[in-house]
């Protein structure tokens, strides 16, 4: 292919299928399995960002939410390669929404402290939910950038990819997050 | 640097980083991707339909607009009709006012048409003037890129897709508008300015009736002298008079966009509730509706300051955000104000 057809606008048979541009021009033309397939591969990303922000009981049913806004959205996006972004953007608009409209379920009541290591086994939910409630109260960056990494066991240059945020932002927010975390829980468990 | 592990899993794993993982794995997303039903391209249909559907949160106050816009237009469109009618359904005449612009890769010399479906492109030194049927006229800036999307008896739709365009039309409410990457913009009798930059954000500017600016359930009505700006992905934010502040248009940006954590977004607020004037009101009143419940009582009540809530309109009816009530009291500043 010549240089001047690359910088031209690409006919179809020259969008690589499998690449997230791909289904996502194919998802604009009206095929559902490639929504399907960027469900699978985004899913992790809008979940992370939700729990950054929402209730972990909510976090499922707005990812839904989000993937149907951005089912109904998806002919406006112009650039199929800022699909990552486009998404992540919808996925915090909807939990900012989410705070403004009505009440909420319930939040899990969440324990003030730490157990002690002599009760691991048996309080790992507790401690779960005590640590995720502690990376919650963390500035915005850090979370949704600890959230991506530690619960949903995406790496540093993936969240990057996916989100379409800078790889050095995304390290600097990984470092410094984990930083401000150890102190966190560092000091809940002092007696 | 034992980060390595933290970055992308390479390296000798960090014990505290692996008993994180572990910990909060069961966090972890699983659920399977449920059936999406196919994704329909969008008829001329279903976006009227869409348009319409915008119009029944705010029925009273949308209605009343576009009784106003339709008297001045439907004596213009009256008269009109004795000079006969262009024929939408081959497209748009285009003039080349400077530089070379193209209608996909042809190049308009003088003028040409452009149908539905093809581009209309500017670069830094082209400009172009669209004759939108018989009703208005879009002139296209420079480094521009816009598409005719549909034309007919009762719509007219552009795209732009980048760069800007000042669009004058004299026509009924509802029969134009310009989709733009984050907001659609719709026209109710007016003369406005858009602006579109390479990330899809965008600024509607009104110099002349009202501007209809939507996306999803987030609208705007922005009036003669009166702007609003758009962010992909959240759509519209707070229309604001072009005269107020600067300080009282970037606490608007982060009220309605910003990320800067609660101190930054109590200060905005602060600032925007301080320096609102009476004409200001047209920003507190979409305020109400967007800012959360905590926050609703302080707008509350400096904008019964500014107008009086009418009988009928209690502050627990707009806390709890009482459309009727709401609407009710947008109407006492009435829709004649930026007239005046």
């Amino acid at each position: 292919m010549g240089r001047s057809s690359l910088l031209s606008e690409k006919p179809a048979a020259h969008i690589d299928a499998g690449s997230d541009a791909g289904l996502v021009t194919a998802a604009q033309r009206g095929d559902g399995s490639a929504f399907g397939r960027l469900y699978d591969r985004f899913a992790p990303m809008v979940h992370g960002i939700m729990l950054s922000r929402v209730s972990a009981a909510d976090a499922d049913d707005l990812v839904h939410d989000v993937f149907l806004t951005a089912l109904r959205q998806l002919r406006s996006l112009r650039n199929a390669s800022a699909f990552g972004g486009w998404l992540a953007q919808i996925a915090r608009n909807r939990a900012r929404d989410y705070y403004r409209r009505g009440p909420q379920k319930d939040e899990v009541q969440l324990p003030d402290a730490l157990p002690g290591a002599g009760a691991e086994s048996a309080s790992a939910e507790a401690e779960a939910h005590a640590a995720l409630r502690i990376i919650q109260e963390l500035p915005e960056a850090y979370r949704e950038t600890l959230l991506l990494r530690l619960v949903e066991g995406m790496t540093g240059p993936e969240i990057a990819s996916r989100t379409g945020l800078a790889s050095g932002s995304v390290r600097v927010n990984l470092h410094r997050g984990m930083k401000l975390l150890h102190e966190r829980l560092s000091q809940k468990e002092r007696p | 640097m034992s980060d390595d592990y933290l970055w992308d899993r390479s390296g000798k794993p960090e014990p505290d980083v692996e008993h994180l993982e572990q910990l909060l794995g069961r966090f972890r997303h699983r659920r399977p991707a449920p059936e999406f039903a196919e994704v329909v391209p969008e008829s001329s249909g279903a976006r009227r339909r869409r348009v319409l559907r915008l119009f029944l949160p705010w029925p009273r106050l949308i209605f009343a607009t576009a009784a106003v816009a339709a008297v001045a237009a439907g004596v213009w469109y009256v008269a009109r009709m004795g000079h006969g009618r262009a024929q939408p359904e081959q497209g748009w005449a285009v003039t080349n006012l400077e530089g070379a612009p193209r209608i996909g890769k042809e190049a308009i010399a003088q003028s040409g048409r452009i149908a539905v479906g093809e581009s209309l492109v500017t670069d830094q030194s082209s400009r172009a003037r669209i004759q939108v049927s018989n009703i208005g006229e879009v002139v296209i800036e420079p480094n521009s890129r816009v598409r005719l999307l549909e034309t007919g008896t009762n719509k007219e739709g552009l795209a732009l897709d980048r760069g800007g365009l000042h669009a004058r039309i004299n026509a009924l409410p509802w029969q134009f508008y310009v989709d733009t990457p984050s907001a659609t913009a719709v026209d109710l009798g007016c003369e406005y300015s858009l602006t579109v930059d390479d990330a899809g954000a965008g600024l509607l500017r009104v110099t002349f009736g009202w501007v209809q600016f939507y996306a999803g359930d987030r609208q705007a009505l922005i009036p003669a002298g009166a702007a609003a700006r758009t962010r992909p992905g959240l759509g519209p934010g707070t229309p604001y008079f072009e005269d107020v502040s600067p300080e009282f248009r970037s606490a608007l940006d982060e009220l309605d966009f910003g990320h800067s954590g609660p101190e930054a977004r109590a200060a905005a607020l602060n600032l925007v509730l301080s320096q609102a004037r009476k004409k200001d009101v047209l920003s507190l009143f979409p305020l109400l509706i967007h800012v959360p419940k905590s926050e609703r009582g302080r707008v509350y009540e400096r904008l019964a300051k500014l107008v009086a809530p009418p009988r009928g309109v209690t502050k627990g009816g707009i806390l709890r955000r009482d459309s009727r009530q709401i609407n009710l009291w947008w109407d006492q500043w009435g829709l004649e104000h930026p007239k005046k």
